[in-house]
């Protein structure tokens, strides 16, 4: 029932960032959507390691944390040094992401079979 | 494993925190961009107006050659034009005679006649103002006239002539008249040797059509569009 919890959490998380007046500058735009990207694929891969049943509080919670930061970070450094890192940040979440999906996916059928 | 539901929980509600913050971030910036885009907007709307624009003038020259198609009207325009036909209107006399001033020792005396340059200069400046129609002493000038010094004399349209001469043309009389009178210009540096210049504006200036003789000897029609 863990699918709850996320729903749960989300539906809270959306409801606070409607109520409150956080507002990022538009200059930050590429950070926080690779962070934002990171964020989701931390998720989606917490999700299948807990229907993998190989799911670590502690290695959710770094990699969440860490990932965002860590994207957010080595766009802006690529960006000090003029390479694009955005690209490669998105295009390796985002096939993580998938990746992640695709094998929710087969999890859940399997489990359904069974 | 409890403890984990709710750690997803709380990184899920931060993933919304997220999500909506970005999604404001994105409005505002869509709505910064429309700045952007109505000024492409109208570039695009400019463009669009001067191709139309230059459509219609197309159009335009299209019909315009189409009334004047009439073989007739055509040939008279052509005619006029080409300053085969008498014309009158208002304009400007020049009458132009050599300088009476007398002429001192080791003086050059041409200084004091009028040449073929001054007449050239005169028709020059005429030209320059508008002139419609030129001729010196009832020879009118079209294209392939010349001005030539001839002795003595200066020759115009294959004819000859002396001083006085009387440079008559159809314009604007103001225009005209302050285009030679100008400081520094023709009838200053003629003046200055004493050269006799009067100019008089008329109402009724009479152009007379040009009566020589044309010569084609070398040239052949090229079809039109042909490139050479």
């Amino acid at each position: 029932m863990i699918y709850v919890y996320i729903v749960l959490g989300l539906i809270v998380g959306i409801s606070l960032g409607s109520i409150s007046p956080l507002e990022i500058p538009p200059v930050y735009a590429k950070y926080t959507s690779v962070a934002l990207l990171a964020a989701l694929d931390s998720v989606f891969g917490g999700t299948r390691a807990a229907l993998e049943r190989v799911f670590d509080l502690s290695i959710f919670l770094t990699g969440f944390f860490s990932n965002s930061l860590l994207a957010a970070l080595l766009v802006f450094l690529g960006n000090i040094v003029g390479i694009d890192l955005y690209y490669v940040a998105l295009i390796s979440f985002g096939l993580r992401l998938f990746q992640n999906t695709a094998a929710i996916r087969r999890l859940l059928l399997s489990r359904r079979t069974k | 494993m409890k403890q984990g539901r709710w750690a997803i929980a709380a990184v899920s509600m931060v993933l919304g925190i997220m999500l909506v913050t970005q999604y404001r971030m994105t409005q505002t910036i869509t709505e910064n961009n429309v700045h952007l885009q109505r000024a492409g907007d109208l570039a695009l709307q400019l463009n669009a107006a001067q191709k139309e624009r230059d459509e219609l003038r197309a159009q335009l020259e299209k019909i315009k050659k189409g009334t004047t198609d009439d073989v007739n009207s055509d040939y008279s325009v052509l005619k006029q034009r080409a300053g085969l036909t008498t014309v009158s209107g208002t304009g400007v006399v020049v009458t132009i005679n050599d300088s009476k001033v007398p002429v001192k020792d080791n003086e050059n005396p041409n200084l004091y006649l009028i040449h073929d340059e001054d007449i050239l200069r005169i028709v020059n400046e005429l030209r320059a103002g508008g002139a419609e129609a030129i001729a010196i002493n009832d020879q009118r000038l079209i294209g392939v006239s010349e001005v030539r010094c001839a002795g003595p004399t200066i020759m115009v349209n294959g004819k000859v002539f002396a001083p006085p001469f009387v440079i008559k043309a159809i314009g604007d009389p103001k225009t005209l008249s302050a285009a030679l009178t100008m400081r520094g210009g023709i009838v200053d540096t003629l003046k200055y040797w004493g050269i006799e210049l009067k100019i008089q504006k008329e109402n009724q200036v009479v152009v007379p059509a040009f009566n020589g003789t044309f010569r084609e000897e070398h040239l052949t029609a090229v079809k039109e569009g042909a490139t050479t």
